[in-house]
């Protein structure tokens, strides 16, 4: 049984309590707005998630990565690393909508949905039972469909969140068959158990396990948002709230990678099922399709949520080599904290931009460097990080993963051409970033006014830069934090 | 030879979840669904899973269904859509979903799945629920997070804005 005090459930207890009380607040106030007060307690809360699974970490209560523990939640390091990504893009979602939500309406629901969408992702990374893996990744889905078609007056709030709505319950119905095969193949629902299940399997069978595992890449592949489920990413993204944008991109994004890592990557290794290659075309059609739209896009939403497709697609490098390489895994966990903190301040910062500025569309940040220099030292900072240039974050975990893709050229010819897919790709992000940093700080001919930068922006800014710069300048904590959360694979031959 | 009863459950259920989707009238439409989440429960029963049946009867048919056919009958119909016909679409729909069905059913039909049989007897619902309680006892808190927060969402969607706070509660 699940041990009450373990981090994966305290975080629970705290963020739920919260999450619930909330709205409970808000009829006994009977009052719609302070705005403020509400952020102000989910903030509290996220913080509180943060330092306990920081503690926790610090006193060594969490055990290293396992997926054959047999109990439905690991309180693991793979977990709290997950946690612990998802928990500061939560904190970034709340802290920026302090601006955003000012004057809308529902803002207890508004954040008690943030709140419990957090729950979920966080439990997702901690879950190592297909069950409680699925209740967790409803419990991240629901409230973020509503999240999305929070501006109820507005179409495209509708249609971002009708779409999303209609792939979640697709990627959903999807990842309940695979487990209800793999169920029906092994006759349990622990991860472990089922991975050991199938590697016993009667030969007639194994294509049905081959059906499951391709069920579950395509399942979490929707909200991972790889190619060819990407199709409802930049409608959903561009129309939902930028800071709720910020929590899709950065946060479920990554619940799916969690997931995926749990599931298909230990279990691949576990049965010799090469799905690698397949994992590899998938990697480089996702990062080649994400950076080609972008540079076409005119809105800097739709460009970033094309942005993250191709990022996707790097990520999905270190899943393919995972079972040729030691450092594949700890490259994918690195890239998941650095893209969680980079595509998180990017999104905060559209969130200012459409509070002060009342629009993302690429030609309105003429001169934004003047105009708002804090919001557009932290949107470049955050681009030249997203495209990997040193000595950014993003620079290292680039590093580790293509590397990851050169080192398992000793076994499978195409590691390399993993790597240089990755490399090009980045040079090709590069483009598209740096035309955004022209218009801000190169084209400025109509002398508009300097605007006031909502203050909540501006400390999410200052931190996204302090630590994109620090694990630039001083990678190390990071990359050894990710070595030790990544799970042991067993290597192939 | 394929069990009539099982081959009787297929037909009403795809064809009454054909009809739900392509039907005009969102009442029948409704009636449609009903018939397939019963089919569903049927299903549930050859599968030597009574509880599970008798679950899905009383709370997809009995409930869930009728509380759709409430909600479309409180809601004026005019207000939610617009129909668009695009032919081309409907076809490759059609032909993905055709291709999708043959390509899963390939894969199990294919596979030796008529093997494998089980000694073990029906699962008994009190195991069900002590497991709820005992070994899955996080998923079961986390299933009234999920079903709070589907609440607390619908009702802040559902709404209306244009009556004023006084005619709601008078």
């Amino acid at each position: 049984m699940v041990d009450v005090f373990s981090t994966p459930i305290v975080v629970m207890m705290i963020l739920g309590a919260v999450g619930m009380a909330l709205p409970v607040i808000n009829v006994l106030r009977r009052e719609q707005g302070s705005n403020t007060f509400y952020a102000a307690i989910a903030f509290g809360a996220l913080a509180a998630a943060i330092a306990f699974v920081l503690h926790q970490l610090a006193m060594g209560y969490v055990s290293a990565t396992d997926v054959l523990s047999g109990d439905v939640i690991a309180d693991d390091m793979l977990g709290s690393f997950f946690a612990i990504a998802m928990l500061i893009v939560a904190v970034f979602t709340t802290i920026s909508s302090f601006s955003y939500m000012r004057g809308k309406k529902y803002p207890a629901v508004y954040y008690s949905l943030i709140l419990l969408s957090t729950i979920g992702m966080v439990m997702v990374a901690y879950s190592n039972d297909l069950v409680v893996l699925f209740v967790a990744w409803e419990l991240m889905s629901i409230p973020t469909y509503v999240l999305v078609g929070f501006n109820k007056r507005d179409p495209a709030s509708n249609e971002a969140a009708i779409k999303y709505f209609m792939f979640g319950a697709l990627a959903s119905a999807v990842i309940i068959y695979a487990i209800s095969i793999a169920y029906g193949l092994t006759g349990t629902t622990d991860i472990g158990g089922v991975i050991a299940g199938l590697g016993a399997i009667d030969a007639s069978l194994v294509p049905l396990a081959l059906l499951s595992g391709g069920l579950f890449i395509a399942g979490f592949g929707f909200k991972m948002g790889l190619v060819p489920f990407h199709m409802w990413l930049p409608d959903t993204y561009e129309g939902s709230p930028p800071p709720v944008a910020a929590l899709l991109a950065a946060g479920t994004k990554k619940a799916g990678f969690a997931a995926a890592i749990r599931i298909v990557v230990i279990g691949m290794a576990a049965l010799s099922i090469d799905w690698s290659l397949a994992l590899a075309i998938i990697a480089v059609m996702t990062m080649t399709v994400g950076n080609v739209a972008a540079i076409m896009q005119k809105s800097i939403s739709r460009m970033l949520a094309y942005s993250s497709i191709g990022h996707a697609g790097y990520i999905l490098i270190g899943l393919a080599v995972a079972p040729y390489s030691a450092s594949a895994l700890p490259g994918t966990l690195l890239h998941v904290l650095n893209h969680a903190v980079m595509k998180g301040a990017a999104f905060v910062a559209i969130a200012g931009l459409v509070v002060a500025l009342a629009a993302t569309h690429i030609e309105k940040l003429r001169g934004l460097g003047r105009r708002m220099p804090i919001t557009a030292i932290g949107i470049t900072v955050s681009l030249l990080a997203l495209a990997g240039v040193p000595p950014l974050n993003g620079f290292w975990s680039k590093l580790v993963l293509f590397g990851a893709a050169i080192d398992a050229g000793q076994e499978v010819f195409w590691g390399p051409w993993l790597a240089i897919a990755g490399v090009l790709n980045s040079a090709l992000s590069l483009a598209y970033y740096g035309w955004i940093i022209r218009k801000m700080y190169f084209e400025d001919e109509a002398k508009a006014p300097r605007v006031h930068e909502p203050r909540a922006v501006v400390a999410v800014m200052l931190f996204s830069i302090a630590f994109i710069v620090g694990l630039g300048v001083y990678p190390e904590p990071a990359i050894e934090f990710a070595r030790s959360a990544a799970p042991l694979v067993g290597i192939m031959p | 030879m394929a069990d009539p009863t099982f081959v009787a459950l297929s037909v009403l259920t795809i064809a009454s979840a054909i009809a739900a989707l392509e039907l005009r009238s969102l009442i029948y439409g409704a009636i449609a669904l009903m018939g397939t989440l019963g089919g569903i429960a049927g299903f549930f029963l050859l599968l030597d899973s009574p509880f599970v049946a008798m679950f899905q009867i009383a709370v997809y048919v009995g409930s869930i269904a009728v509380l759709i056919l409430f909600t479309v009958m409180l809601v004026r119909r005019e207000l939610i859509f617009q129909k668009v016909e695009d032919t081309r679409r409907k076809w490759a729909g059609i032909g993905l979903m055709l291709a999708a069905m043959a390509s899963l059913g390939a894969v199990v039909i294919s596979s030796g799945i008529d093997a494998i049989t089980t000694a073990e007897p029906a699962v008994d619902f009190r195991d069900i629920g002590a497991d709820f309680l005992t070994t899955y006892w996080p998923a079961l808190i986390m299933m009234g997070l999920v079903l709070a927060g589907a609440v607390i969402g619908a009702m802040m969607l559902a709404r209306r804005e244009d009556i004023e706070n006084d005619q709601r509660t008078s």
